[in-house]
């Protein structure tokens, strides 16, 4: 995931630093070396992650963009130079503006605070900014939580015995737990030496990339796999309840439904599936390599991934698969404009009922497993029609209750061919407007039928004028006021032949 | 956590003053176009009460369209005393319910003459105090989270209540009235357990009146009355209820409002030219959180005119291709309803979108340009709106799956695969049956384990999967949970077919795979077919009929594993065990004889010959001795307890007597009879090379 390295710049962390060895540095040199510690860890394991820097003060700057070349970092990382105070809220507004720009609310990124223990001081330290937590007018939030599902991470170069310190811990931990999902906040033992610092760095960067390593398994075929970006534990917020759920190691296939049959669900996350590097001993023994080429060759051993891969992308099929207790995901084929090819894991949110139109994932089966009348097809419909397709009245605007007359003038003008519609629809209206109270329109519309009675063309059928009078005299009537009663057409001489 | 719009009560006054005309005639202008003798009607207007039904009835039509469950919504109507016109529970939760309880209640009472002793009391009050009763009791939901969490939910609710108060202080008195109500309630459910204790409770008032009116009762904004009721009044012509109570639901639902722009549409008087068109729709905030977040959204939010509230534009894009069949990256998606259900740019929209076609949306860019940013589309009758990635993915440029593990592999069995693909399509059950039993998709797993328990990734590794004409359809039938009777049939009818092709020498072509496989003899072929062939079958033995077909197969066939089962049927082999009894103790060393029976094999097996020590899973008949030796040594338990075949003690009897060893193994002197290669070969050493070759 893409990490934020946001480095405190102010004056105190230029403080002298007596070493062990005699001779003098700084606090914040102290932290390049330690952030160059980081950034050679990431480039030998987690060369695919995205990171950025940003120097913070009172104000913040953004100093490399999110990148892959961590070496534009280390370079960036030379010429650094020292400003005023540390002001915290600020630079994690200046977080979130770049993220949000960068990746959108919905990708989780690391970030990772680099300061000396110090909060600052006056209207902008963090002391400042919590006592105000719960006064802030909409414009004017608080940037914790972030608008994005973050893991904060605070490393203060300080010794663990630093007044400061020790005042201002309490205050990250109140950031790191504000963040919503477990953070850190590493001290070295000391800083006489460059090398406590490094340490906690590189331990930093071990605990945080630990790549996802699982089992995707289809009945007994399964392939050991490795999920990037690792995906975060999920926070699922219902009307009534919070939790935080983790997916399983195993990814287990139920089955499998068609791409257009999925849609596009609301998805958690994506993940890419990559097949991991496995033992050869490992496979099962039925399936020995025929070639007699160099079976080390990672390549050239039958991957499950790669013949599930294949055999999606022919079928344009997914595989609904489990990820844990209630939870699934599907895998798929996917290929980026760059016609490279991958297998690709979007995770749902947790629950069985999380895409309506597939009805409870808990509930499917292929169809031979069942009896056929028990099954259904795709897309399940909900038991109520949705008012846009039930053809219900809203007389709100005047236009609509002005359209629902004229259909039915219009087909009183060619009576008898549409007697049926114009009833119909005469007994759509009637209905409504005695659930509505609307008796007005009851008498409005009698009064109509009989000024388009006087109005009819010499050619226009006798019947016409007989069933336009004949609704009048229903529509008049009180005692007809209730919604089972149905209007029917006049029994004429013309209808009957 | 445990929203106010859980639960929303709409109490409505059904008082003979709202029988009072809106005072806002309804224009019907299409009638007067036409002749000369028209006699001008007299006005319909609504009247107040029809103006506050409608305008409520619209406010649930757009709830229940975009929360078809856990919203709910109920109504009295309050005259001499308060009609309930639904409950809580979910068959009451709807449209058609709503309608029909109002068409029982009718019109309000016409006012009674002011003579009659005692008068009637026509007021809200009593729609309020049971309104507050009705906030007090479990909905289905609180019911059951209440018994999960073992202890009672928080319980918040909202009361909108559409009157007409007189000033001020009546305004104020009706709120202080719905206090000490709600207190009292309170008190008196604390000690029951049927009842809910109102934990909060919002208070929204509408006063109404004729348009000709004025109203003596000012707006005010929301207030903590007390710790448990917030209130907020607004006075408003009835006419403009809905645009009130449209505003209102965008807060109460946290809702947000699109307004999708240049729909092009047909005419209908002139279809060959089309118009463009603006709709609007509400759907939950969250589709728009992408949006707005990243601050990216300021070109497009605007405040929807005649409304207080902002709606969002986004550009139709009109549809490519089919966006529907790829799985588009959203990152949410929440339903959506027409603000304006039934007017003709909403009903096109509608119905292209019902017929199963999807549209992009646009979102201008701030650097210029557009990004496509949600998708609308329709599944199972209900509209979507997704929300679709517009940012930068960290997916960027992945690597292809054929640079990772087994990417370099070319012949897996993908063809296959599909087959098992659509063999394990999934489809919904109906509702009815899923209360009846445990979930399915466990048993889907189940089958899944039993499709795949052999299950060769590659053709190259793989015989039997390649002589689909000879071998079908046994894999798929062997592969059941149950198996017929005829299906046993029909998987002995492929082994006998297959024994009768043997014994003709029958040649087993492959299907054409495409991929170049060494051709195998014919032999070998049918040696490696009759053990994959076992590995299937013993995999699958599901049940007696499974049994059954194995049973088959191993009478047909000669594994010389199991002939301890069927010994009594062939003498032959008794005898021949015996004599390899008799002649066992001659073999010098196993190690020598295995590496003599190879050799022996590879030239003079023939199909007639039973197969070799066989191991059980080897289908690797192309692969060279060395992999023939693997196996052997990984059956060598089997091989040691069953007897030889004659072939086999032949070869260890004819080994004593064969010719002469090579000269060189006879001279050597190590125990290994490693011979000296070029002994006489000690010429002057060059450099370090000759020194490794005599080493070897």
């Amino acid at each position: 995931m893409p990490t934020v390295i946001i480095l405190d710049v102010s004056l105190s962390m230029s403080r002298p630093v007596q070493l062990s060895d005699g001779t003098e540095t700084t606090r914040k040199q102290m932290a390049i070396a330690g952030i160059n510690a980081f950034l050679d860890h990431l480039s030998i394991h987690s060369k695919l992650e995205f990171i950025s820097l940003m120097a913070f003060s009172s104000l913040y700057e953004e100093k490399c963009p999110f990148t892959r070349d961590y070496n534009l970092i280390k370079a960036e990382l030379k010429n650094i130079d020292d400003y005023d105070k540390t002001c915290i809220e600020t630079a994690f507004h200046g977080v979130n503006q770049m993220v949000l720009g960068e990746w959108g609310n919905n990708t989780a990124c690391q970030i990772i605070m680099i300061t000396d223990g110090s909060t600052g001081v006056g209207s902008h330290s963090l002391k400042e900014s919590f006592a105000t937590l719960n006064q802030r007018s909409a414009t004017n939030q608080f940037p914790i939580p972030f608008s994005f599902p973050a893991k904060l991470h605070i490393v203060c170069v300080a010794p663990s015995n630093d007044p400061n310190l020790i005042k201002s811990k309490p205050l990250y931990q109140r950031l790191v737990d504000l963040s919503g999902y477990d953070g850190s906040i590493s001290i070295p033992e000391h800083i006489q030496g460059e090398a406590a610092v490094v340490t906690i760095f590189q331990k930093l960067a071990e605990d945080t990339y630990t790549s996802f390593k699982g089992t995707l398994k289809c009945g007994n075929l399964e392939s050991k796999i490795i999920l990037s970006p690792t995906p975060v534990p999920y926070n699922k917020a219902t009307d009534f309840e919070t939790q935080t759920l983790e997916i399983s190691n195993l990814i287990e296939v139920c089955g499998f439904i068609s791409v257009s049959d999925v849609g596009s669900p609301m998805a958690v996350s994506r993940h890419l599936i990559l097949p991991a590097n496995i033992n050869n001993k490992e496979n099962v023994s039925n399936e020995i390599d025929l070639t007699d080429d160099d079976a080390t060759d990672e390549g050239k051993n039958p991957s499950f991934c790669v013949l599930l891969h294949g055999a999606l992308k022919v079928e344009n099929m997914t595989a609904l698969v489990n990820l844990g207790e209630n939870w699934f995901g599907f895998v798929y084929s996917y290929a980026d404009s760059k016609k490279k090819s991958n297998l690709m894991l979007t995770i749902l949110a947790p629950g069985s009922d999380v895409v309506p139109w597939l009805g409870d994932l808990n509930y499917l089966a292929a169809s031979d497993t069942v009896l056929p009348e028990q099954v259904g097809t795709f897309p399940v419909r909900p038991s109520e029609k949705r008012s846009y397709s039930q053809n219900g009245v809203v007389w709100i605007r005047q236009a609509g209750l002005q359209s629902d007359i004229q259909k039915i003038l219009r087909h009183a003008r060619k009576l008898p061919e549409k007697t049926m519609h114009f009833y119909k629809e005469l007994n759509r209206l009637r209905k409504a407007a005695i659930s509505l109270g609307f008796l007005d329109l009851l008498n409005g519309l009698a009064a109509i039928f009989e000024q388009e009675m006087l109005q009819l063309p010499g050619s226009a059928h006798p019947d016409c004028a007989l069933q336009l009078q004949h609704a009048a005299e229903v529509l008049r009537k009180t005692q007809n006021m209730d919604i089972k009663y149905t209007v029917m057409p006049l029994q004429t001489n013309y209808t009957s032949s | 956590m445990f929203p106010a719009n859980h639960k929303t009560i709409f109490v409505l006054d059904h008082t003979p003053y709202f029988g009072i005309s809106c005072e806002n005639p309804i224009e019907f202008e299409f009638l007067k176009s036409r002749t000369p003798g028209y006699i001008p009607m007299s006005p319909i207007t609504k009247s107040l009460w029809t103006s506050s039904l409608e305008s409520a009835i619209e406010y649930c039509r757009i709830v229940w369209d975009l929360f078809p469950s856990g919203k709910l919504v109920r109504f009295i109507a309050s005259d001499t005393a308060a009609n309930i016109i639904n409950t809580w529970s979910s068959s009451q939760q709807n449209l058609m319910h709503i309608m029909n309880g109002m068409s029982f209640i009718g019109i309000p009472p016409s006012a009674p003459p002011s003579s009659r002793s005692p008068p009637l009391d026509y007021t809200i009050l009593h729609g309020l105090r049971t309104a507050v009763e009705a906030a007090t009791e479990y909905t289905d939901m609180q019911q059951e989270k209440a018994q999960q969490m073992d202890g009672p939910v928080l319980n918040r609710c909202r009361v909108i209540c559409i009157t007409s108060a007189r000033d001020n202080d009546s305004m104020k008195r009706l709120e202080e009235i719905f206090l000490s109500v709600l207190i009292q309630q309170n008190k008196m459910v604390s000690n029951m357990e049927r009842n809910l204790k109102i934990d909060h409770c919002h208070l929204v008032v509408i006063n109404t009146f004729p348009v000709n009116m004025e109203s003596q009762v000012n707006n005010h904004g929301p207030i903590n009355l007390s710790s448990i009721l917030t209130t907020e009044v607004h006075s408003i012509k009835a006419p403009l209820i809905p645009h009130k109570l449209s505003s209102l639901i965008l807060e109460h639902y946290s809702l947000a409002s699109t307004t999708v722009t240049g729909i092009p549409m047909k005419e209908e008087q002139n279809a060959s030219s089309s118009a463009n068109y603006d709709v609007e729709i509400y759907h939950a905030f969250g589709a728009h959180t992408a949006i707005l977040k990243g601050g990216s959204a300021s070109e497009c939010r605007a405040i929807r005119e005649g409304h207080d509230y902002e709606t969002v534009t986004l550009k139709w894009c009109t549809p490519r291709g089919s966006a529907g069949t790829e799985l588009q990256n959203c990152t949410a998606m929440h339903r959506v309803t027409p603000v304006d259900v039934n007017s003709r740019p909403s009903l096109c929209l509608i119905n292209f979108l019902l017929n199963g076609r999807s549209v992009m949306l646009e979102m201008p860019r701030k650097a210029g340009g557009k990004i496509t940013s949600h998708l609308l589309a329709s599944h199972g009758g209900e509209i979507f709106i997704h929300t679709l990635c517009t940012a930068r993915s960290v997916l960027e440029d992945p690597p292809s799956i054929s640079e990772g593990a087994g990417g370099r592999v070319t012949d897996y069995r993908i063809t296959d695969f599909g087959h098992l693909i659509k063999q394990n399509t999934l489809l919904p059950m109906k509702a009815a049956h899923i209360e009846a039993g445990a979930p399915s998709i466990a048993k889907m797993k189940t089958r899944l384990n039993r499709h795949t328990r052999y299950w060769p990734l590659t053709i190259s590794s793989t015989v039997i999967f390649n002589l689909k004409n000879f071998i079908d359809p046994m894999p798929a039938l062997i592969t059941k949970e149950k198996i017929s009777d005829e299906e046993v049939f029909a998987c002995k009818k492929v082994i006998y077919n297959l024994i009768s092709l043997e014994s003709k020498m029958e040649p087993l072509h492959q299907v054409s795979s495409g991929q170049r496989v060494k051709p195998a003899k014919r032999e070998e072929q049918y040696k490696a077919m009759w053990n994959e062939l076992e590995t299937l079958l013993k995999n699958n033995l599901h049940t007696e009929n499974h049994r059954n077909v194995y049973g088959c197969l191993l009478e047909c066939h000669k594994f010389n594993f199991n002939e301890e089962d069927k010994s009594e049927k062939v003498e032959l082999d008794d005898a021949l065990r015996e004599l390899d009894q008799m002649t066992a103790n001659t073999a010098k060393s196993t190690d020598s004889e295995q590496q003599r029976a190879s050799v022996i094999r590879a030239t003079t097996d023939s199909p007639m010959s039973p197969p070799p020590l066989a191991s059980i899973a080897a289908p690797a008949f192309s692969r060279s001795t060395s992999s023939n030796q693997n196996s052997r040594q990984s059956g060598s338990a089997l091989y040691s307890a069953q007897p030889k075949t004659l072939l086999d003690i032949f070869a260890a009897q004819d080994k004593s007597k064969s010719r002469p060893d090579f000269v060189g193994r006879l001279n050597s002197s190590g125990d290994g009879q490693v011979a000296k290669l070029y002994p006489n070969f000690t010429g002057d050493d060059r450099g370090p090379r000759a020194d490794a070759s005599i080493e070897a």
